[in-house]
């Protein structure tokens, strides 16, 4: 009894202190293989998810530092706190919802299929009989293993470790079809890659920023206000402009269509 | 091409990243390597077989499983640190089979012999069997080395930003030129294990106490 009351005080107090924590500098993670969202040239971190996110610390008066961890261990490296955000073209879902917090969602994306240029496959028929690939870890993987993989007659899924990969792939004649973020898919296109896109599928998502689970420096209520003031500003939508050039601008943030219990 | 130019003094960089990964991981596979050697061979029995398990243990674990262990340890330690720990815990157990079949080829008359001359067994660990069993390791040593070299490009999954990842870098940003930049990087890989391994063998020239035979087992021409 006298023991369960002390671990509680222990508890109480270390929670207490996580709450009223405050930090110098914020650890940004992403990982730097996702133009046009995150990327690195030159030494230099890039990419629209960085200069919002350094606007947003701007705005919100904290500061950031940047830190680049692969896709496979960026997630459970926030859940544990090692960094502090995730700014990376994160898509929001219910079972990453679980282990971190979301911010309000600021960007809308659906699921591109791209095969090779010369192909003749279209979105239903590149799904069946092929094997298709995609970055492990990502929507896309997740999309095609839950709603095709073993209805769809002699389809097989790849995960790969990048979609920079998989695109190579689907160039050499590996894999039939590959299936990625609308503007990521949208990168590849324009960057002259042999691939076209020949259908999207109605996916939905959202990306937003994530923090470690339960929010212990107070991140979320900042970062969401700082969308809006990005927003007010316009910057918002000069940043979408040249990330972007051609896309509608939509206002941040935007609504939460993934509600999770 | 022009992107690998461009991004050359980074890759360059990268480099530099890997060798102090390499540095940190062989110092401290050497000293722990050589300690669990020493205990092995000549140590307390019960501290002798502990090490011993330690050292079957680590061997059976993919040097990529134990960095992603020390990354996960809830202490919050710098990139560069997580792969040191992980790869040099993987290299020390490596190194320590290198020194403990060195130390054995030191025949134990010879430290018999020492003990008898009025040493100390750790003086004559120290200054009779060290000096021979190190010199003996060198020829095993640089192939360790060598693979560790490449097990630096391991170290990306720990947020390391070595010379695999700068290229990432450069191939994602330009949506492509995955064959290029990778085989400039196997040449990068190979210059430095080939500068690695010639620096050892130099090493290893300097350090050869002449006798009888010459270091390719020949008898010494006569001038």
């Amino acid at each position: 009894m006298k023991r369960g009351f002390l671990v509680g005080i222990v508890c109480l107090a270390f929670t207490l202190s996580l709450l009223g924590a405050e930090k110098e500098v914020y650890v940004v993670g992403l990982d730097a293989a996702f133009p046009p969202f995150t990327w690195v040239e030159e030494g230099q971190f890039r990419g629209f998810d960085v200069e919002v996110m350094e606007a947003i610390a701007e705005l919100q008066g904290f500061r950031v530092e940047f830190r680049d961890l692969p896709w496979a261990t960026i997630i459970t490296a926030l859940a544990q706190g090692k960094i502090d955000v995730i700014a990376s073209g994160l898509t929001l879902t219910c079972e990453r919802d679980q282990v971190v917090d979301f911010s309000l969602p600021y960007w809308e994306v659906d699921q591109a299929v791209l095969v090779r240029e010369d192909s003749q496959l279209n979105a239903i028929t590149a799904f069946f009989g092929t094997s298709v690939g995609a970055q492990a870890g990502t929507t896309g993987y997740q999309w095609i293993e839950d709603n095709l993989l073993g209805k769809a007659p002699g389809l097989s899924l790849r995960p790969y470790e990048t979609y920079d990969l998989a695109v190579s792939d689907l160039e050499a004649g590996r894999i039939a079809a590959v299936l990625c973020d609308t503007d990521t898919a949208q990168g590849f296109v324009d960057a002259g890659r042999r691939v076209k896109i020949v259908g999207i599928v109605k996916t939905g998502e959202q990306y937003a920023y994530a923090v470690t689970g339960g929010d212990p420096y107070g991140l979320l209520p900042r970062i969401n206000e700082g969308l809006r003031q990005l927003y007010q500003s316009g910057r918002w939508a000069e940043l979408v402009n040249r990330y972007f050039p051609g896309r509608p601008v939509s206002p941040v943030p935007l609504k939460r269509t993934e509600l999770c219990e | 091409m022009e992107a690998l130019l461009r991004e050359l003094p980074w890759l360059l960089r990268g480099v530099g990243v890997a060798v102090e990964v390499l540095a940190g991981v062989m110092g401290f596979g050497l000293l722990g390597g050589l300690g669990a050697a020493v205990l092995q061979a000549y140590g307390p029995r019960p501290l002798g077989l502990l090490v011993t398990a330690g050292e079957r243990l680590l061997r059976g674990i993919p040097p990529i499983v134990l960095l992603l262990l020390v990354f996960y340890l809830p202490w919050d330690l710098p990139p560069l640190l997580v792969a040191i720990l992980g790869l040099g815990l993987c290299s020390a157990a490596y190194q320590s089979q290198i020194f403990r079949t060195a130390f054995r080829s030191v025949s134990m008359g010879e430290l018999q012999a020492a003990r008898a001359l009025g040493l100390s067994k750790t003086q004559a660990i120290i200054h009779v069997v060290l000096p021979q069993a190190v010199r003996r390791a060198l020829g095993p040593w640089s192939n360790e080395l060598s693979s560790q070299i490449k097990d630096t490009s391991l170290a990306y999954i720990v947020g390391v930003v070595e010379i695999l990842r700068q290229a990432r870098y450069i191939i994602s940003y330009t949506y492509g030129n995955s064959l290029l930049v990778f085989c400039f990087c196997a040449l990068l890989y190979f210059l430095l294990t080939r500068l690695g391994n010639s620096l050892l063998f130099r090493l290893e020239a300097r350090l050869w106490v002449p006798g009888f035979v010459d270091r390719r087992g020949h008898f010494p021409t006569r001038r």
